[in-house]
């Protein structure tokens, strides 16, 4: 299928297996504009897919319920349902308020150094996110001394310093850059 | 309700979030996603073959290599996932959120794939710190949810089809990305229709027409809407080398668990090359497995039975057998390995000794009494193998304790709960 044939690019609801593009907001391509012949051997391709999809789905929920004790299963489902939660409910909101914040805080600052400092950020969190827990299960005692030998806190300190000193140095260099005006290419568009 | 729903997602919009970008971190997570699936398998099968199953011996390290893997692609779903979700976190707002019975199953099928998704690189994580904070047996559930989340990444790449090859390539004119067409961005309308209020969107004119929410709710919009928006081109480029960044670091500063050349900046793994007795990690202690008395009692001997015949060795007997080094790694099923050299007694020899039938497999049984890997079986193509021994000595010394003095089990490519420690008896399985 071609792009170019789409003339409008919003909001109508593909009907080839009767659901929708759910990613972004108004950008969904609609299915018109395609042969009928790659149509169909897409449709016949999307329902092979959503079809053997449904088959190993239904397989793994077998072997959960022949291998998990039915009483374990709400525990499972549980986790699943906060695991949505954690994540829709305070993870993204948090790391979306956090990006306003930074915007604001940097409106007199290059795009390039926001952008910067919120990889600096987002990347340490990330770090943290598996190195935080190496730190909290290392407290209870693990089963021998082999297991989570290392002085995790301390390592996660030193990942942070060294991370920070990056993102500083990368941030002059980025403003040196731009004021040698070889950085206009990078702020294209941030003037908006 | 509705125009709720709409500012949540134009206050939502960002550069990043188109369906190019979601094509792009999909197909690498749809990867670990599978490269996950594909290696946990093989270790699930090897510790629970199907009858006809035969693997392979060589390379000795292949399952070192594997389950690393399994570990390292499933550490790099962390950041690949949680950049997917941050993308198409706009499409929760969906407005109406139903939109019949197929949309329903749409997100329905969704919302168990984010869920499962991170349920399944939470707890495999967990385990890895062996940390188990969860209310149902690990193995079995992250086996099973294996499974689930394979057959909900088909169902969503079938569903998402068009748009993935739609936004596959770089060069789609209507990806958002940055290519220059005839002088024309060809990213700028994308990014403006995302925004909402520049864009010809009929439903943003639509709903513009109306009034905005008031109260709280409108400051709050307002505060949004006042905020700079970032620059399209640098947010995309500065997002994907973030998640770049990311990935390569929680890859890089874990990995040297198992992969040598990462050793020195190993600071998360939950273990460390050369740190255990005899420069090897320890999994099950002595005391874990309750055999310390049993094993250090000098009147300890290794029956193998074959046939119905039965001999029984002492250590004494054993290192009287011809004895034979190799160099072979243990590889945790957790994704840590270590390298050691062993020397000891080949079984394919002891079976010899005993007139077995080079077709049978063994069965492998340990002092400890309980725990799941105390009695294991093992294939005939690695009762034969010439690197399969009976370990009496481990680095050069004799056996510690906590590496499964009196004598253990090592052979090639097979995850360390089925290298036998604290021998017991070697049977026959006779067919
Ligand atoms: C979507 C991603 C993943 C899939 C599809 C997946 C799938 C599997 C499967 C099928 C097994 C075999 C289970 C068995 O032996 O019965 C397995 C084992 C294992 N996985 Fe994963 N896995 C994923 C992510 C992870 C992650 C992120 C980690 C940790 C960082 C992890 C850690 C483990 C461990 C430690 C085992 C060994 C379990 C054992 O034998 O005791 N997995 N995985």
């Amino acid at each position: 299928m071609t792009a170019s044939a789409n003339g409008s690019r919003h909001g109508s609801a593909g009907v080839n297996v009767g659901v929708t593009e759910t990613v972004g907001t108004g950008l969904n391509p609609p299915p018109a504009g395609i042969t009928a012949s790659t149509s169909r051997r897409m449709r016949t391709i999307r329902w092979a897919l959503v079809g053997g999809g449904v088959l190993l789905l239904a397989w793994g929920a077998f072997v959960m319920f022949d291998l998990v004790r039915l009483t374990r299963i709400p525990g499972v489902a549980l986790w699943i349902a906060a695991a949505i939660l954690l994540h829709d409910a305070i993870l993204a909101p948090i790391v979306f308020a956090l990006g306003i914040g930074l915007r604001r805080a940097g409106r007199r600052v290059s795009g390039t150094v926001i952008a910067i400092v919120q990889g600096g950020i987002v990347v340490g969190s990330i770090v943290s996110l598996i190195a935080v827990p190496t730190i909290v299960a290392k407290n209870f005692a693990p089963a021998n001394a082999t297991v989570l030998p290392l002085n995790y806190g301390l390592n996660l300190g030193i990942f942070w310093i060294v991370l920070a000193a990056l993102t500083v140095g990368l941030s002059a260099w980025a403003v040196m850059r731009e004021r040698r005006g070889s950085g206009v290419r990078l702020q294209d568009d941030s003037e908006r | 309700m509705r125009r709720l729903m709409y500012e949540a997602q134009r206050a939502l919009a960002s550069p990043v979030r188109n369906p190019r970008m979601a094509t792009v971190i999909g197909r690498l997570l749809g990867a670990a996603f599978l490269i996950c699936f594909g290696t946990g398998l093989y270790s699930h099968f090897l510790q629970e073959p199907l009858d006809w199953m035969r693997f392979a011996t060589r390379p000795e390290f292949l399952y070192q290599v594997t389950q690393g893997t399994h570990i390292i692609a499933g550490i790099a779903c962390f950041p690949l996932l949680l950049a997917k979700l941050h993308i198409v976190f706009p499409g929760l707002f969906a407005y109406p959120p139903v939109r019949g019975f197929w949309n329903f199953l749409e997100r329905a099928s969704i919302a168990l794939f984010v869920g499962a998704s991170l349920v399944q690189i939470t707890i495999g994580l967990l385990n890895t710190y062996q940390w188990y904070p969860w209310p149902f047996p690990f193995r079995q559930v992250h086996f099973a949810l294996g499974w689930v989340l394979i057959g909900l990444l088909v169902i969503h790449i079938g569903v998402k089809l068009p748009t993935i090859t739609r936004y596959w390539n770089k060069a789609s004119k209507a990806s958002g990305d940055d290519d220059i067409d005839g002088g024309h961005r060809a990213d700028h309308h994308l990014v403006d229709a995302v925004s909402g209020d520049r864009g010809e969107n009929d439903e943003a004119a639509r709903l513009r027409g109306t009034t905005r929410p008031g109260g709280l709710t409108g400051r709050a919009l307002h505060y949004i809407d006042s905020t700079p928006r970032a620059a399209s081109r640098l947010s995309r480029r500065g997002f994907l080398t973030t998640v770049g960044v990311a990935t390569t670091a929680v890859v890089g500063l874990t990995a040297g668990q198992t992969f040598t050349p990462l050793n020195a900046v190993n600071l998360f793994g939950p273990r460390k090359k050369g740190v255990g007795q005899q420069g090897v990690p320890v999994n099950r202690t002595s005391k874990q497995a309750k055999v310390a008395d049993a094993a250090m009692n000098s009147a300890w001997t290794l029956t193998v039975a074959v046939a119905g015949a039965e001999r029984s060795f002492t250590r004494a007997e054993l290192l009287a057998l011809p004895q034979t080094d190799v160099t072979l790694p243990i590889a945790c099923v957790e994704g840590w390995s270590q390298m050691a050299f062993w020397r000891g007694v080949r079984l394919r020899d002891l079976a010899d000794l005993m007139s077995a039938d080079p077709e049978t497999s063994f069965r492998l049984i340990s002092l400890e009494e309980r725990g799941s890997f105390s009695k294991t079986q093992m294939g005939r193509e690695y009762v034969r193998d010439p690197l399969t021994l009976v370990a009496l000595e481990l680095n050069g010394e004799t056996l510690d304790l906590e590496h499964g003095y009196p004598a253990r089990m090592i052979a090639p490519g097979r995850p360390g709960v089925l290298q036998t420690k604290w021998l017991s008896r070697i049977e026959a399985i006779e067919s």
